[in-house]
């Protein structure tokens, strides 16, 4: 079945026509057809890229206004008889919605009815920055592909199996009540991914392990997978909290806050983005939100590169900790994302130190590996550590699937 | 009616802070000055207050850049025809506007919203001398406009219900709340906030208190952002009392006299923080 995997943005659409089938899924080789992205929409010159795979890509600027416009160049680079991976939109059977908000009432992959889109604009509430633009990319989809049917995918689904204790604050619990604060999560579909294709690589299911996922990219979370189910992640009621991030703080006491916003008498969009765009790996180099930019600093002795980097790895290693205690072991830490999946020194940062958790990597191997599926323990290591690269668009598409088709999510 | 690309006359404290308000919700601006070298210094004013917002944390430089590449800067009036709304915010005096909104009328297509900043003069009035007095309407900001929360929608006499939503539209999509007002000298913000400020005035004429503890009373006790004095001299002394003077002029009751402290701080020069020294010193 092909399916259409849209993920839209505010001014973004980025989308991947993929091929999949339960045996092909069984099997790891369905397989993306064509990818691309519309960027700076709601512009005269936003940017339309296509690569069918196998052939050279397509570029073009042209005026976009809008979500349904955007979607609709997606499908002639798709149907251009130059690339023809698809003869009419017809052929597209499903298509794949990342949403990144689920709140509470989704715990898995949803086909989008009335009732749930309703639901889902309840929920606008809580993720105000992101779900009415996957919402737009539905509305626009489904006018687009009135044949077709569409399938949510969120981002918080899969940590809805945290137990109260993990995911509520310490905060009067009546603001729960009131106002849903708790932790609820994000990447879910990234570390469901990696987790999955983990146990997969090794013949066996989820479900046989005990595993610590590290999404690091510019967003960056943990989440600690007991037997299949997220048991605490790092990302809370927003992706502001846990690990240091290209511009995002993560973990600071909220009173540190209070406090910086009283005396530089900030209101709440400046403390906002205070915390969201100035912090981070950027604002505590002065440098770059970019982990290659920060390590090739570091290595010519900028001090204050070298500091972000010794924060973020930090960081990452007490969530490590943490994640040991929680699940009383792991029998595996997997690093994926953009930095999780290309930067050998700060895999190695995180995992030096922690032989009493039976953790060791192997020089050569963690060097080795860019980009790539790879086993980095070292010999005699008890607890393995992996490099996986995510791949959230193929998940979207295998959901869809077997949303459309009935058949359960692994 | 789609707006993607609106024309600001004027590039005064207000243009720019309107300028930088619309590029900040993802419109194109052509700001459109006199001469060039005013046009060159509503460029540095809005590079300068778009500095000051990184320097409070509330934009990145990269954010900066985007806003600031949606904005053009110009000194001929004919870009304006580019636009598909018009906003004028010039200096307080009919002629002028008149003449303003004269050439606009002739090169603006006859569909395109006017839109005046004015805060004093008759929206009616000045779109009276236009052929689109329907089309006519008034949007009223507060300084500092990117900051300020709210816009009034002033509706004419001729203005159409039509104009006044799309206004309305147009004044949510920039982050602000709308409310309508009928034309009236200083509709609802300046017609309470002037009364109040020449009262502070008075109180110190008075020698009721110093203008620090009036103002400190006022920011502390009813909790305002800025206490009326230093409010007043970020006005611009001479721009509230001539606000005040046609308030007076206009409603004829004693209670909108200029302060005569008021008077005598305009013609010593103490105009506030554009002279250096107003009620406070800069």
């Amino acid at each position: 079945m092909k399916i259409l995997v849209l993920n839209c943005g505010s001014s973004s659409v980025k989308f991947q026509l993929i091929e999949t089938t339960p045996e092909l899924i069984a099997a790891n080789r369905d397989r993306r057809l064509a990818h691309g992205a519309v960027e700076k929409i709601g512009t005269d010159e936003a940017i339309v890229s296509c690569e069918v795979t196998g052939r050279a890509g397509l570029k073009f600027s042209r005026e976009i206004l809008e979500h349904k416009a955007a979607i609709e160049a997606a499908v002639g680079c798709l149907t251009d008889p130059s690339g023809a991976v698809l003869r009419h939109p017809e052929e597209i059977e499903g298509i794949g919605h990342r949403v990144v908000h689920g709140g509470e009432r989704f715990t898995q992959s949803a086909l989008l009815d009335d009732a749930v889109v309703k639901q889902l604009e309840d929920l606008i509430d809580l993720a105000p920055l992101h779900n009415p633009h996957n919402l737009k990319g539905y509305y626009a989809s489904r006018a687009l592909f009135p044949h077709a049917r569409h399938v949510a995918v969120f981002d918080t689904a899969f940590h809805q199996t945290l137990a109260p204790h993990a995911f509520l604050y310490g905060l009067p619990y009546v603001l729960y009540e009131r106002y849903r604060i708790r932790r609820y999560g994000f990447h879910g579909t990234s570390h469901r991914y990696v987790s999955y294709r983990f146990a997969q690589l090794h013949g066996r299911t989820r479900q046989d392990y005990k595993l610590i996922t590290c999404h690091l990219g510019n967003g960056c979370s943990m989440c600690a997978i007991d037997h299949g189910k997220s048991v605490d992640t790092s990302m809370g009621f927003t992706p502001l909290e846990g690990l240091l991030m290209g511009t995002r703080s993560g973990d600071v006491d909220p009173a540190a806050l209070l406090h910086v916003m009283s005396h530089e008498d900030l209101e709440i969009r400046e403390a906002s983005s205070l915390l969201n765009k100035h912090s981070g790996l950027y604002g505590v180099s002065g440098v770059s939100n970019d982990m290659r930019t920060l390590l090739a600093e570091a290595g010519k002795g900028h001090e204050r590169a070298r500091l972000a980097i010794d924060m973020f790895c930090y960081r990452a290693k007490k969530y490590l900790g943490a994640y040991f205690a929680a699940m009383n072991g792991a029998d595996a830490v997997i690093f994926t994302g953009g930095i999780g999946e290309n930067a050998p020194a700060v895999r190695a940062q995180i995992c030096d130190g922690l032989s009493a958790l039976g953790i060791a990597v192997d020089p050569a191997r963690n060097a080795a590996a860019l980009g790539v599926e790879q086993d980095l323990s070292a010999a005699g290591a008890t607890t393995q550590v992996w490099a996986i690269p995510t791949n959230e668009e193929l998940l979207i598409a295998r959901d869809t699937l077997r949303t459309l088709l009935g058949i359960p999510h692994p | 009616m789609g707006i993607g690309h609106v024309a600001v006359i004027g590039g005064g404290t207000m243009g720019v802070g309107i300028a930088r308000t619309i590029a900040g919700a993802g419109l194109e601006v052509t700001l459109i000055e006199k001469d060039e070298p005013s046009s060159t210094a509503a460029h540095a004013a809005l590079t300068e207050s778009l500095e000051q917002e990184i320097a409070r944390w509330g934009l990145t430089a990269a954010e900066k850049q985007v806003t600031e590449r949606r904005v053009a800067f110009t000194w001929e009036i004919t870009e304006a025809a580019r636009a598909d709304l018009i906003v004028e915010t010039v200096t307080e005096d009919l002629d002028l506007k008149n003449k303003i909104f004269a050439r606009l009328d002739e090169i603006c297509e006859p569909g395109i919203i006017f839109v005046t900043n004015t805060s004093t003069l008759s929206i009616t009035q000045l779109g009276s001398r236009t052929r689109r007095p329907q089309r006519f309407v008034g949007l009223h900001f507060v300084n500092p406009v990117p900051k300020t929360r709210v816009a009034e929608v002033i509706r004419g006499l001729a203005t159409s219900d039509e104009t006044v939503e799309q206004v309305k539209q147009f004044a949510t999509a920039l982050g602000k709340t709308a409310i309508e007002v009928f034309e009236y000298p200083g509709y609802v913000t300046t017609r309470l906030i002037l009364p109040l400020i020449n009262e502070a005035i008075y109180v110190v004429l008075e020698g009721v208190a110093t203008a620090e503890d009036v103002d400190t009373a006022m920011r502390l006790g009813y909790d305002f952002p800025l206490g009326p004095l230093a409010l007043a001299d970020r006005m611009g002394l001479d721009e509230v009392m001539s606000w005040m003077e046609h308030l007076f002029h206009e409603l004829g009751d004693a209670k909108y006299r200029p302060c005569p402290l008021l008077r005598k701080m305009v013609r010593a020069g103490r105009l506030g923080v554009k002279t250096g020294e107003g009620f406070f010193k800069y």
